[in-house]
């Protein structure tokens, strides 16, 4: 546990690909995706190694690097300086998320194989994006958080602008000024929590009650403290996204690449509910037990209207991007009920939804590449000329409208049983949102796969090995989660406990 | 032999793998697959059923999930009850499995029949062994799912396909009732498990609302799978599925698991009397409500379905009224009889190629077999005496009469009226008569699908002795002797009861003969009397148009509404502030000029600016 | 020479800066708009080295940064004049009304 090179190899081992893949000419193309794909297995295998060794039992932060970084002020002239650490630690709680991003990074590279074009380039993003989303599960330290935080935005927005469908330019601008807005506020943030506290040190400022703090300083006051809260939220909301901030990841779902949206979906929106977490509610846990209701009513109206409005789609990915918007309500619902099953249902369904919305994304691009369309209403019956398809869509559905036995029912279930102790009455207008996640996934999946087969489609082909293999791998995580689910949670109770100590509860 | 009851879902799950991978290779491999673990896994509960009989009682936990300091459990436990589940559960899944061998020889997807048949064994199996209410969610939902892929096996119908959906989203309104009041149990007794739960209600650890909630919630949930009036439209158009499906699910096993969730949660029921008369009253609404649907229906399938429905509304009312044994006894007799009747009905549509009883009649000399089976069944269900749903039956009216409900007395006696009717209506349009079909050669079945239902029909006709009041009430005195907090108080025969039955019955027999048999009586003279009654039966009610025209009318306005917002509200403010910040742009541009030297002079004017402003305020703002 | 008050050097600095100013900002021609910059450079140059001498603590490095000034602005006007060159090849003209290339 105390090798300090650790998680900083960890983080940058992508790297070793890009300088591989930079030497490399640009026109072979299946050696470049060879070695674009096996660099992500290198990532994968250290995380694995981390999860192996981390220990659960350990309350403390582990595989710990703390390096001073950054000096503000001349100690010859101010007598004190403040440093910035680049500082590095993982939790339970960011162990997972890293571990998700290794694994959906490396299906994504996988999928990777229908990109035609300027392959290159296009591994060295996506490497360069892993990257930065290591780097934010992996900080412990805000500016560093958001060096990592913006590392993931370049990339993103050039997959999308340059690898993307039709309106690709569009939708990447959308992403990037939805984006940059919301990193400007979480900047403004850091900065004032930064000038108040003189540390910009996570587990520090988690550790610090703002209102023992001398009345000199505005972070002693609650109002300011609200303030500030609420600058973090809507920086969170953002990306989650949270309605009515959502209209960005509609686009980009519909538009970005199939992988990308996959990392898009999968992971890059995680972060949202990562902040929201490990900010909004390490830092201002009474602050953000005032917001609760509030978050819960926004999380109730995030799954129902998702929900409401996934039923009505014509385009499959969109449908799916509701879907998206619908299942990140019960992420702050689980969050609003403030105790630790709401939390860990909300922790469960960010990664339970990663998993999901990436394999079904995953097929989706399957049948895109040889059907040529996501439209509802030109496909169905698909089930005839690529049963194998059907069968692991269908699962995914089932998996994504909370079927038992898979990962997203235990995330909706504890989620759902934390609600219920604090808010009952949200918590039953909530459960309307599972019989229309029911609705709509089942509309649209059987749409596609139930019915009489289009001339079209009679003959084409099923999965080939290389596409069953990453379906194969996420089905499987997806079960074994919904099976067993005490493989996340054994490793998570101490990072939610630190969570819910500030709060109380 | 008890605490290997575990194992009795494992066979099947086993199945389930091996056929998810290989059954398309193997074809009728994979129906001897899916057969014989069946059968290993009826052996083990037969072993497990005698052993609880003796006396055994299992109950295995282990640690599944920690929330915080909570700990949920999953394991497995062994009581009368889920003991007679387990077993009858297995069996009738070992006969339909061996008749689907025959059955479905000729379909190119067997393999993955028998996956999913093998997949809800399992779930029904391990359902009914969960010892807690969080573990039995899972495997309720499971079987909901085996249910919805099987009806939608025939994927490439339009109708299967609508059934499908239509089944997993009805009882899936149930399901999220059942796991609200779940959740709400949690909270108030700490614990799924079934035994804290009760220990909790028994202490008056709850108060009585709550109890009277959480077991109306949970009825609902009941009311899903059990296809009770109002979530009932879901049952008879699962008949689309192949007919093993219907025999299996839709009739012998889950669908009855709705009842079997009412019984096994009963101290809860014994705590609210407003959730008794609750479920009595929409039970013994159901049966009268489906069994006159029942009459008038043109597809065999679908009567059996109405059919089914209205027997569960039987049971249901049997528990709502205290009668326990009552209703698990019925809940047993019909699973034979209900199962033989849909094999039976498989090999008549397997002979002929229709559902439709008019195009059959005159089979009786050319299914030499499954005439009588069909005709024992009927005779089991009608509770012609001395067959097994005779006795059953017997026992929820002495059941319904000694709790003093004279209403749901008079309106099970109509509804056992309209079944008997029902049922040789339909028996004496497929056999009597002439042949009406157009298929030239009608074979019998093949022996695969006779065993099973000559082991079904033995069944049917003696399975009511397990409990009678003439040779001795074994069940009863079963499950008394272990669960008598439950209250059970069988008052035995009443003599009056069992004659009134049985006139009622033998007179529905008897019409049908006169109309559909004998026709002394034309087909016409009823429903030409009242025309827009047999309409609204054979419309069922217009309930299905009414749930179209209201709920899921609402539902997909509200989306629409809610895309036109989204696309014109939400992403409106955005395109206006795209389109504000793009016009504010458009009037600063008109400032660059682009002449450095006019740059320059701005500089120079804003620094003057500046300078005056702190010269005035003097120094920095203030 | 050492009597000057200091204030002298800097009124002569203001006035060659203003000058330059004017000039930079207002003549057309971008031959005299360069030698106007040179003049405000000067400027500067002035009282940098007036600094050094009469400032509160006097010290050699004004004249230093006064002579890396000169040098830069040496190589300024030489850059300038060749970018001059240049656009009056290709434009054919000298006129800054003319160079309006940063609104496009």
């Amino acid at each position: 546990m105390s090798d300090p090179y650790f998680l900083s190899i960890l983080i940058f081992s992508p790297l070793v690909g890009m300088i591989v893949l930079a030497f490399m000419p640009k026109d072979v193309k299946a050696p470049l995706r060879t070695v674009g794909f096996l660099a992500t297995l290198l990532p994968l295998i250290l995380a694995l190694i981390a999860f192996v060794r981390f220990n659960a039992d350990m309350g403390e932060l582990q595989f710990v690097t703390s390096v001073p970084w950054i000096e503000i002020g001349d100690p010859e002239v101010t007598n004190s300086s403040l440093y910035i650490y680049y500082a590095l630690g993982v939790d339970g709680l960011s162990l997972l998320l890293i571990l998700l991003t290794t694994i959906i990074t490396a299906l994504a590279a996988a999928a990777s194989v229908k990109i035609q074009k300027e392959i290159k380039g296009y591994y060295l993003l996506f490497l360069l994006l892993e990257v930065g989303m290591l780097g934010v599960f992996a900080s412990q330290n805000l500016l560093l958080f958001f060096v990592f935080f913006e590392m993931t935005l370049v990339p993103t927005y050039f997959l999308i602008a340059k690898w993307g469908y039709r309106e690709r330019e569009k939708a990447a601008n959308m992403f990037l000024i939805y984006n940059g807005l919301g990193s400007a506020v979480m900047l403004i943030a850091f900065i004032v929590l930064f000038t108040q506290t003189g540390t910009m040190n996570i587990e520090k400022l988690q550790a610090i009650d703002f209102s023992r703090l001398p009345s000199t300083v505005p972070l002693a006051h609650s109002a300011f403290r609200y303030g500030l809260l609420f600058a973090l939220i809507v920086a969170f909301a953002v990306k989650l996204p949270i309605f009515p901030l959502h209209s960005w990841m509609l686009r980009v779902h519909a538009e970005a690449p199939v992988p990308t949206v996959m990392i898009h979906s999968g992971i890059l929106l995680k972060i949202g509910a990562y902040g929201l977490i490990r900010f909004c509610m390490g830092f201002f846990p009474e602050a953000f037990a005032d917001f609760a209701y509030g978050l819960a009513i926004l999380g109730l109206i995030n799954l129902l209207y998702g929900a409401f409005i996934a039923f009505r789609q014509s385009d499959f990915k969109l449908v799916l991007a509701y879907s998206s918007v619908s299942h990140m309500g019960i992420v702050l619902l689980g969050l609003a009920a403030l105790n630790t099953a709401g939390i860990q249902g909300a922790v469960f369904q960010v990664i339970s939804h990663g998993m999901i919305s990436a394999m079904l994304f995953f097929m989706v691009g399957v049948f895109y590449e040889r059907t040529h369309t996501t439209e509802l209403r030109n496909i169905s019956g698909l089930a005839k000329s690529m049963p194998r398809t059907s069968g692991l869509l269908l699962a995914a559905g089932l998996a994504s409208l909370g079927l038992p036995g898979m990962s997203g029912f235990i995330s909706e279930f504890m989620a759902f049983l934390g609600l219920f102790e604090r808010l009952p009455v949200l918590a039953a207008i909530g459960t309307l949102g599972i019989i229309v996640t029911a609705v709509y996934v089942l509309r649209a999946v059987m749409k596609i796969t139930f019915g009489k087969t289009k001339e079209e489609h009679q003959s084409v082909a099923d999965l080939r090995l290389v596409e069953l293999l990453p379906a194969a791998v996420m089905i499987g995580v997806i079960i074994l989660i919904g099976v067993y689910p005490a493989v996340l949670a054994d490793s998570l109770h101490l990072a939610i406990d630190s969570v819910l100590v500030g709060i109380g509860g | 032999m008890v605490d290997y009851a575990w194992l009795v879902p494992l066979f099947p799950l086993l199945s389930f793998v091996i056929l998810l991978f290989f059954g398309q290779r193997w074809r009728s491999g994979a129906a001897y697959t899916g057969v014989i673990l069946t059968f290993l896994s009826f052996v083990v509960a037969v072993t497990v059923l005698i052993d609880q009989i003796g006396g055994s009682t299992a109950a295995v936990t282990f640690d599944w999930l920690r929330i915080g300091d909570t700990v949920l459990s999953m394991g497995f436990a062994v009581q009368p009850l889920n003991a007679l589940m387990l077993a009858l559960v297995a069996f009738v899944s070992f006969l339909v499995q061996l008749y689907s061998k025959g059955y479905m020889a000729e379909d190119p997807r067997i393999g993955i029949f028998f996956a999913y048949l093998g997949l809800f064994t399992f779930s029904m199996l391990a359902l009914v062994i969960s010892p807690n209410l969080l573990q039995f969610y899972i495997f309720w939902e499971l079987v909901g799912v085996c249910s919805f892929l099987l009806i939608g096996f025939y994927y490439y119908k339009e109708e299967a396909k609508a059934a499908a959906k239509k089944a997993f989203i009805v009882t899936r309104i149930g399901d999220v009732a059942l796991f609200i009041g779940m959740i709400l149990l949690f909270w108030q007794a700490g614990s799924f498990a079934f035994a804290d739960i009760f220990e909790a209600v028994e202490a008056g650890n709850i108060a009585p609302g709550m109890v009277t909630l959480t077991a109306i919630l949970i009825f609902v949930g009941a009311v899903g799978k059990s296809g009770q009036f109002p979530l009932h439209t879901w049952l008879p158009d699962a008949m689309e599925g192949p007919t093993p499906v219907s025999a299996l699910i839709h009739a012998a096993t889950m669908v009855a698991a709705g009842v079997y969730l009412v019984a096994l949660m009963y101290p809860l029921y014994l705590a609210s009397s407003a959730a008794m008369l609750t479920v009595a009253i929409v039970g013994g609404f159901t049966a009268i409500f489906a069994a006159s649907i029942g009459l008038v229906q043109r597809d065999v399938k679908r009567v059996l379905a109405y059919s089914t429905v209205s027997q569960l509304g039987y049971m249901m009312l049997a528990l709502g009224v205290g009668g326990y044994v009552a209703g698990v006894f019925h809940l047993m007799t019909h699973a034979f009889f209900k199962a033989l009747l849909f094999l039976a009905a498989g090999s008549v549509i397997h002979a002929v190629n229709t559902q439709d009883i008019e195009k059959m009649g005159g089979l009786w000399k050319k299914l030499r077999f499954t005439g009588p089976l069909f005709l024992a069944g009927a005779l089991a269900i009608s509770g012609f005496p001395l067959l097994s749903g005779f006795f059953s039956k017997d026992e929820i009216f002495v059941a319904t009469l000694g709790a003093g409900r004279w209403i749901l007395f008079a309106i099970a006696l109509i509804a056992a009226f309209f079944t008997a009717f029902y049922m040789f209506r339909l028996f004496f349009l497929i056999f009597q008569g002439e042949a009406r079909h157009e298929e030239k050669d009608v074979y019998e079945s093949p022996g695969s699908m006779l065993v099973p239902m000559i082991v079904l029909g033995v069944c049917a006709v003696l399975g009511g002795y397990v409990n009678t009041a003439w040779f001795g009430t074994f069940l009863a005195d079963w499950f008394g002797s272990s669960t008598n907090s439950l209250g059970i108080d069988e008052s035995g025969g009443s003599p009056g009861v069992t004659i009134i039955a049985t006139v009622v019955v033998l007179g529905g027999i008897y019409l049908a003969w006169l109309i559909y048999g004998k026709r002394a009586i034309s087909r016409e003279w009823l429903s030409g009397r009242v025309p827009w009654v047999h309409k609204v039966l054979y419309r069922k009610y217009y309930v299905d148009e009414g749930y179209h025209h209201t709920i899921v009318w609402f539902t997909s306005g509200f989306s629409r509404f809610l895309g036109f917002f989204d696309r014109f509200f939400v992403n409106g403010l955005v395109e206006l502030s795209a389109v504000l910040v793009r016009a504010v742009g458009g009037m600063v541009r008109r400032l660059q000029s682009g002449q450095v030297q006019t740059y320059g002079t701005v500089v120079l004017i804003g620094f003057v600016v500046v300078i005056l402003i702190m010269a005035v305020t003097g120094g920095y703002f203030q | 020479m050492n009597d000057l008050p200091l204030s002298l050097f800097l009124v002569l600095a203001l006035v060659l800066f203003c000058v330059g100013l004017y000039g930079a900002l207002s003549k057309r021609n971008a031959v005299i708009v360069l030698i106007s910059i040179e003049l405000m450079l000067n400027a500067v140059n002035l009282n940098l080295v007036a600094f050094s001498k009469y400032g509160v603590i006097p010290s050699i490095k004004g004249q230093v940064f006064a002579l890396f000034t000169i040098t830069v602005a040496a190589a300024e006007a030489a850059v300038g004049l060749a970018i001059l060159f240049a656009l009056y090849r290709t434009r054919g003209t000298v006129n800054v009304d003319d160079m309006d290339d940063l609104k496009n």
